[in-house]
């Protein structure tokens, strides 16, 4: 098959996308594209799950304390050492990442619903700590005036520089996706035992996609501090790891932008909904019981069940 | 430190790890036989203790309120979990691990909604009978004599599972359902209905001790997630379906909580987690669970 | 110890709770060899890979592969030093097409599994192809594996574990779901491989034809103890071996 026509198929979708997301601002208000920002934020977290969720076949209950690492340090650098954004973000992806590696080995360990219920509870320790560490996280009054550059202060700057980091952040989780380490990680989700058996050390890879997970979830953390002016440690509680995870199952978590498609769905409702009630989670529960109940593969798993993507074909379209 | 001063702690943590088991019980049970974590297990345990705050508060003049309202929150709250059950549990015994948490996960939402819109956000405190107002002297420590009451439901609640799943001919299928589903079918017992009865009796212990804790002290929104974070500790502490686990693991939280909180308030919850992930790199599975399901 | 030893166990024990399953199995096998441990259902024949191949934990006893010991390593340790087995219930990425199957186990012997940039599908794209060219898949590269025949999947299982290029080969019965065709093919690639890369294979069989037809050496387990050792002829005589089989003409 002719390369240029393969390049299309693959990535029509993820161009459309990224151009619609370029257009966007000139066509909606201020309130939207705050919106979209924040869709932007969630799906790069709900992507950097799913690399865990999705690829591994592990469930994470607690990849928000990765999120809010992330936000914090962005946070507390910006607030007490007045470093620039910049330079906070990959810091931010390095402490995440740390905290990722320590809390990470244990985790790997288990499989299934004991690894689920660990990340739960590990999110909820690094929720803990930070709620209780008033001189130096603020507890539960978070940490205020976070502000980004002047020249970022509009919400329309803004976006677009969440668009560029988010966009990059992407890239290079696809390319992880697809590498050999991203199919060593779809190998471990389909038959661990069978990996261990052509000779790879299956709890390194956990900890490894782990740590890289936490990374990229920090990064997202470390978009929204600046993006909200402020950080509270609800950011890592219990419902919001939950966000992603129904996010990465709304969209489809098979494909690579479902997360990222989910974030759409979900941010949109949260928008909407939010504007004629504070009964939010009462909301979102009922949805959610609804999008499991109705439509279990998400978005991308009904578009491939009425066949609107071709089946794979080595060197052709993937849907994975 | 004195020694009664220690020992009135003792009884607190004694107290408080009692009332994590009453939760946890439930929670280890339901995941022993269903395989399904109940993340609103807690939720439910809070809706108990609201519960038997409106009925007391229908009786507050008798002395008898809180005694009677007990009982009735545990069924009320064993009535919505049925419900929930019949309703939507049912439709997920065959699904995949996280649409089953994302079910409860959703449950724990609305119910702590539905909560915010019944009751709203204040506070609920319950005036206790005059029997318990004053504290007991125990050794010369002086132990707040509601824990006793509390203590001795713990312990009735522990003794009566142990019995019902040791004596008992329904205790035994739901023993050997944690063990192997194929054989209770084979046994010709419609798993559906047990898994009913299981989830039901597993939310009447929650609401029980929901309607237990309401009178320790006010009831507040958001109890419910230190509780279920607490439980979820508890269980891979002891071990998933485990009921001797269930209650080490509870002892062992409940105390250490107790004594951490005296000397470094705010890392008690911290350390909690520390000995949980301590006990993991020693036993993966728990201390009294044994790795039957990966 | 003898270089031309590939594999050893010296009283090799396996018990679950109080069943003894294997019992002081002392065990050799020469390098380039095509080997067979037969013996009836639940003789231990299963139990035997999986305690070379670090399935479950050794109760008693050693195992030493090319002259070191090996006894109880991690699962990925021992396939990465050489022994490499295809499984008796064929066990595959089901979700994973034909092609991905064996290319990633084919990444995992290049050890560029740990490789994050470089997009998979340009790497090892000859050497994918190639095998699956020889154990007859070409047809099916597209195809998820879930969905493959059981004779496939067999096959499939042989490609996995060939990928890995292993100095001792363990096939825990090759042709079980195959047509007597298909196991004709398979044991004549098997044959091909031993004498064209020498590689050491051993396997356990219940198709006579096949038992006879290719291994050069015969081991016969019963009630997890070796009671006969020897070339195919000689365990065809002995009286023991005879008496496992009750009957069953061997």
């Amino acid at each position: 098959m002719d390369k240029k026509y393969i390049f299309i198929k693959r990535f029509w979708l993820p161009v459309a996308l990224f151009f619609i997301a370029i257009i966007l601002p000139f066509v909606v208000s201020e309130f939207w594209v705050h919106v979209f920002n924040e869709i932007l934020i969630l799906g790069l977290f709900a992507a950097a799950f799913n690399l865990v969720f999705g690829y591994m076949g592990q469930l994470s209950f607690g990849q928000a304390a990765y999120y809010g690492i992330g936000a914090y340090t962005t946070g507390l650098l910006m607030v007490k050492l007045q470093w620039p954004l910049f330079a906070c973000l990959p810091v931010s992806m390095l402490t995440a990442g740390i905290g990722a590696l320590i809390l990470g080995y244990f985790c790997v360990k288990l499989r299934g619903i004991y690894f689920a219920i660990l990340t739960m509870a590990f999110g909820q320790l690094v929720f803990f700590i930070i709620f209780q560490w008033y001189s130096f996280t603020g507890g539960d009054n978070g940490l205020q005036g976070i502000n980004p550059p002047e020249w970022l202060f509009k919400a329309i700057p803004y976006y677009y520089f969440s668009l560029a980091v988010v966009t990059i952040g992407m890239i290079i989780l696809y390319f992880i996706t697809e590498s050999p380490f991203g199919y060593t990680l779809r190998a471990i989700r389909d038959n661990t035992e069978r990996t261990e058996f052509i000779g790879i050390n299956v709890q390194r890879y956990m900890l490894i996609n782990f740590v890289i997970s936490g990374m990229f979830c920090g990064l997202a953390g470390a978009l929204w501090g600046p993006f909200n002016r402020s950080v509270a440690p609800d950011l890592c509680g219990w419902q919001h790891s939950g966000h992603p995870v129904f996010m990465a199952v709304m969209g489809g978590p098979h494909h690579f932008l479902g997360p990222m498609i989910g974030s759409v769905i979900f941010t949109f409702l949260n928008a909407f909904v939010t504007g004629f009630t504070e009964y939010w989670p009462l909301v979102s529960g009922l949805v959610i019981i609804v999008v499991v109940l109705v439509m279990p593969g998400g978005v991308f798993g009904i578009i491939k069940e009425k066949g609107y993507f071709s089946p794979r074909d080595v060197g052709d379209v993937k849907n994975e | 430190m004195e020694f009664t001063f220690l020992f009135s702690q003792f009884m607190s943590g004694l107290t408080y790890g009692l009332m994590l088991f009453l939760v946890a019980s439930g929670l280890s049970l339901i995941f022993g036989v269903m395989n399904i974590l109940n993340f609103a297990h807690a939720t439910l345990w809070l809706i108990g203790a609201y519960i038997c705050f409106t009925f007391w508060s229908l009786m507050e003049a008798h002395q008898f309120a809180l005694w009677v309202s007990i009982p009735l929150a545990a069924l009320a709250t064993a009535a919505t979990g049925w419900v929930c059950e019949v309703v939507l549990i049912k439709r997920i015994y065959k699904r995949e691990l996280h649409e089953q948490l994302l079910i409860t996960y959703a449950m724990a939402l609305i119910f702590g909604d539905l909560i915010k819109i019944v009751w709203g956000p204040t506070d609920r405190l319950i005036v206790r009978p005059s029997i318990i107002q004053k504290p007991l002297f125990l050794f010369g420590a002086p132990i707040d004599s509601y824990f006793i009451f509390v203590i001795l439901i713990g312990v009735a609640v522990a003794v009566g599972l142990w019995w019902f799943l040791k004596y008992t001919k329904y205790g035994h299928i739901v023993k050997a359902a944690v063990y192997s589903r194929e054989m209770v079918g084979a046994l010709g017992i419609p798993i559906p209905k047990i898994y009913t009865w299981v989830f039901t009796l597993g939310i009447f212990i929650a609401g029980l001790a929901g309607g237990v804790q309401s009178a320790i002290g006010s009831v507040t929104l958001g109890m419910d997630m230190n509780i279920i974070i607490q439980a979820f500790c508890v269980v891979v502490i002891g071990g998933f379906g485990s009921l001797m686990g269930t209650l080490v693991g509870s002892l062992i939280v409940g105390e250490v909580f107790s004594f951490a909180i005296l000397y470094w308030p705010d890392g008690a919850m911290v350390l909690i987690f520390v000995i949980t992930a301590m006990i993991l790199i020693v036993k993966p599975w728990g201390l009294f669970g044994t790795p039957l399901r990966a | 110890m003898n270089d031309d030893i590939i594999l050893q166990t010296d009283h090799l024990s396996k018990s679950f709770f109080k069943y003894q399953v294997l019992t002081d199995v002392n065990y050799q096998l020469m390098r380039g060899m095509i080997a067979a441990i037969i013996g009836p259902n639940g003789a231990g024949k299963s139990t035997f890979f999986n305690l070379v191949t670090g399935y479950h934990t050794v109760s008693g006893g050693n195992v030493f592969f090319k002259g070191q010991e090996i006894t109880n390593w991690a699962r990925h340790k021992i396939a990465k030093i050489g022994i490499t087995r295809a499984f008796q219930v064929s066990n595959i990425y089901p979700k994973l097409t034909t092609y991905e199957n064996v290319r990633q186990s084919i990444l995992a012997q290049q050890k560029r599994t740990l490789n994050l940039f470089i997009p998979a599908e340009r790497l090892a794209k000859q050497e994918t192809l190639d095998l699956l060219e020889i154990t007859g898949l070409s047809g099916f590269r597209n195809t998820e594996a879930g969905i493959l025949s059981q004779g496939d999947k067999k096959k499939l299982e042989l490609a996995l574990a060939l990928a890995s290029k292993p100095d001792l080969l363990l096939l825990d019965e090759p042709t079980a779901g195959m047509s007597s065709e298909e196991t004709h093919e398979t044991m004549q690639l098997v044959k091909r491989l031993n004498k064209e890369i020498g590689l050491t294979i051993l396997f356990t069989e219940h198709d006579i034809s096949v038992i006879f037809g290719y291994a050069q050496k015969l081991s016969v387990l019963h009630q997890g103890i070796l009671v006969a050792e020897g070339t195919p002829e000689e365990v065809r005589q002995n009286k023991e071996a005879q008496a496992c089989y009750l009957g069953e003409e061997i």
